[in-house]
């Protein structure tokens, strides 16, 4: 019994000890910022967490190379939960109370976003640009939550819109992934249609992973489609396409920013040439680029011996929007004053073509547009600029 | 009588200092917070690691769709509390339908033997997902549905401590309740359907009625782990329940040791405290190592591997296999 009570003594004590720690400002020490990522380096989406993941990277080693932030350097602490909200809410415990994250950039995937967002915001710590169409990453306004992925019900509105009244198309269709993904898409095409007093003709959709959609474009063939707008990623993007192709049908196919990669046009080859796709970002081609891409595009086979791609930029582009901010907030650097300085900052278009993010005290969302783009002699050209 | 009492007493103690001793590191190396998120989520499994060690390692049946038994608690969870029903009166509720679907999902037993019945527990864990996934008027199919917390006549489970300590308490009623039902005719009845059903129908016992028992105590089960998982997880889509978790709880029935119900606590330590803490590991490797893509996935199936080659019979099932 005595082993017993020894046992309960030792275990209150050890709580009472956790409990008592300070709660100094979270993350940032004189020396240092350590900013954590819910990735997704293993799981369906790898393909995008791992160039995000090395897009931050460069951009903080770049930021620590000329100095630091105000002479802290910037740790970035990464989690990989494979798009598995248990192994999120894990993650997310450990980057906060462990590694004692200051901010969360970039977190991948609904389920891990959705499971590890309240224990990241409760702890009080900022909820930055999350990889995921969900709107309660933004709405409703909460302080420390941020996002400046354009929705994908917005933009695909936009460029539905955009597609249906410049070329006249009469009978629009959807294939889609059934997921939330899939009905954000569904949502924006709809809204588009009916605004231009039409509807979808025709709809389909496949399960994520789904490799043979032969049947979803024999359904979409025989509704006489003349516009299939996609809600795929980029496997299914291309399989689409294809499977068209095959058939003999030479029908127009919009992808959204999901299928808008360098990966759809390498794996796709001729069947997804004209291929229509929305990109909130350009892809970093070396040909043709201005002197400043090119030059970061060297810096980035460098450091990681691989060709950059439109989720590295991405990834770059988030750890920056960080690092300005966390400058412009200045040495006394808390949640708290680096969300009101992040809702005074505008960014300007920069060398990538990004579109330029701005954040308001009642908007937490830093972009809503997106622009056409086309594949071209095997490669992504833009056709448009961003859409309203 | 009383000398019996405190041997099972002492056991009891014994079987739990261990556990006491892993709460404790993990306290200290982990910080409070992380280490109670991380047992709150252990006992969690746990639970759902009972339902297939009642039905696979018990009753000898081959389950491979039992997270979509937890998916039918969990929805039923979610369903419930949104309605206003308090959290701890919508447990059983969860329970009842992970033990109603245990049933439907056992019914092709009366038909089907082996592999085959096993390929139809898979077949009812994809029509799950399925209809989970379409029927949105009710599930919000897969844009998914957020839960509260777990609360009660106004008080609420927020901290991790609270969460932990009705994880644990369930878990120890689970187990409290398995062990009784093992001890009984019902469990001799699995155990002898297990080891030979023809002997055992030969010797009076109604094979059909036992392995549907094994399905409905097991679904209970991994209902209520779906129950409390939706509160701990605080939002859940079907996706979430598919295969791979399938998959996840009969390897942890089986790298816990599928014949004793200690088995399933300790599948769901490797299971769930293995892969972060590899991640703690991780951060110490130096330079590109710690970058490398899948280093978890990797060390988490070596760790498997090791144990199932050094345990066959499990963790909690001895040295030897059986």
């Amino acid at each position: 019994m005595n082993a017993l009570r020894r046992l309960a003594l030792a275990l209150a004590s050890s709580l009472s000890l956790a409990c008592a720690l300070p709660a100094a400002a979270a993350g940032v020490s004189a020396d240092e910022i350590v900013v954590g990522t819910v990735s997704d380096l293993s799981g369906p989406i790898a393909m995008l967490g791992v160039p995000v993941r090395d897009g931050m990277l460069m951009r903080f080693d770049e930021a620590n190379a000329a100095g630091g932030v105000h002479g802290r350097r910037i740790r970035l602490a990464v989690e990989d939960a494979g798009y598995d909200p248990k192994r999120a809410v894990l993650a997310a415990r450990k980057l906060v109370q462990h590694d004692q994250a200051f901010a969360f950039i970039a977190n991948m995937g609904t389920p891990v976003v959705m499971a590890s967002m309240p224990i990241i915001v409760d702890a009080g710590r900022l909820h930055l640009f999350p990889f995921s169409p969900h709107r309660a990453t933004y709405e409703p306004l909460h302080p420390l939550k941020f996002q400046n992925f354009a929705p994908y019900q917005d933009y695909m509105e936009a460029a539905t819109r955009h597609m249906v009244r410049e070329r006249g198309y009469q009978r629009s269709c959807l294939l889609y992934q059934d997921d939330d993904y899939g009905l954000e898409v569904m949502k924006g095409v709809e809204k588009a249609l009916a605004g231009l007093g039409s509807e979808l003709v025709e709809r389909t959709s496949y399960k994520r992973g789904a490799t043979d959609l032969s049947s979803q474009v024999a359904r979409l063939r025989a509704a006489r489609c003349d516009l299939v707008v996609l809600a795929t990623v980029v496997r299914e993007t291309v399989a689409a396409m294809s499977e068209a192709r095959k058939i003999g049908w030479n029908v127009d196919m919009l992808v959204t920013a999901s299928g808008y990669s360098a990966q759809t046009h390498e794996l796709g080859g001729a069947a997804v040439e004209g291929l229509y796709g929305v990109s909130v970002l350009p892809h970093p081609y070396a040909e043709g680029a201005n002197s400043q891409l090119a030059a970061w595009i060297e810096r980035y086979r460098a450091r990681f011996k691989a060709e950059p791609n439109v989720w590295s930029v991405m990834g770059y582009t988030l750890a920056d929007l960080f690092v300005r901010t966390a400058e412009a907030t200045g040495r006394e650097l808390t949640p708290e004053r680096f969300a009101r300085t992040l809702e005074g900052m505008a960014f300007t278009r920069d060398y990538f073509g990004s579109p330029a993010y701005r954040f308001s005290a009642d908007d937490h969302l830093g972009n809503r547009k997106g622009r056409l783009a086309q594949i071209r002699n095997g490669r992504w050209e833009l056709i448009t600029d961003y859409l309203d | 009588m009383s000398a019996a009492l405190s041997r099972g007493a002492g056991a009891a103690v014994r079987a739990a200092l261990p556990w006491l001793a892993v709460l404790l590191l993990a306290l200290a190396w982990l910080g409070t917070d992380y280490a109670l998120g991380k047992a709150t989520l252990v006992a969690t499994y746990a639970i759902a690691g009972l339902g297939v060690v009642v039905v696979v390692g018990q009753a000898g049946q081959i389950a491979l769709g039992q997270a979509a038994l937890v998916a039918l608690g969990a929805y039923a969870q979610a369903l419930l509390v949104a309605r206003g029903v308090p959290a701890p009166l919508a447990l059983p509720a969860a329970a009842a339908a992970g033990a109603l679907g245990g049933a439907l999902a056992s019914l092709p037993a009366r038909r089907l033997g082996g592999l085959y019945f096993g390929m139809s527990t898979l077949a009812f864990a994809l029509i799950v997902e399925e209809a989970l996934a379409r029927w949105e008027s009710l599930t919000y199919g897969a844009a998914g549905l957020a839960v509260g917390a777990f609360a009660f006549a106004g008080w609420r489970a927020d901290s991790t401590l609270a969460q932990a300590a009705v994880s644990v308490a369930a878990l120890a009623l689970a187990l409290l309740a398995c062990a009784r039902l093992l001890a009984s005719r019902h469990g001799r009845a699995w155990r002898a359907v297990r080891d030979d059903e023809l002997a055992a129908a030969a010797c009076g016992i109604d094979t059909d009625a036992a392995k549907m028992q094994a399905f409905v105590v097991g679904g209970a089960l991994s209902g209520l782990a779906g129950g409390l998982y939706a509160h701990w997880i605080g939002f859940i889509s079907p996706e979430q329940f598919g295969l791979v978790f399938s998959f996840e709880l009969l390897m942890l029935a089986f790298i816990g040791g599928a014949r004793r119900i200690a088995g399933a606590a300790w599948g769901a330590l490797v299971i769930v405290a293995i892969p972060p803490l590899i991640s703690l590991l991780r951060d110490r490797l130096p330079g590109d190592w710690a970058r490398a893509s899948g280093l978890e996935l990797l060390l988490f199936g070596a760790v498997i591997v090791a144990v199932v080659l050094l345990r066959p019979a499990g963790l909690a099932g001895g040295g030897q296999g059986r």
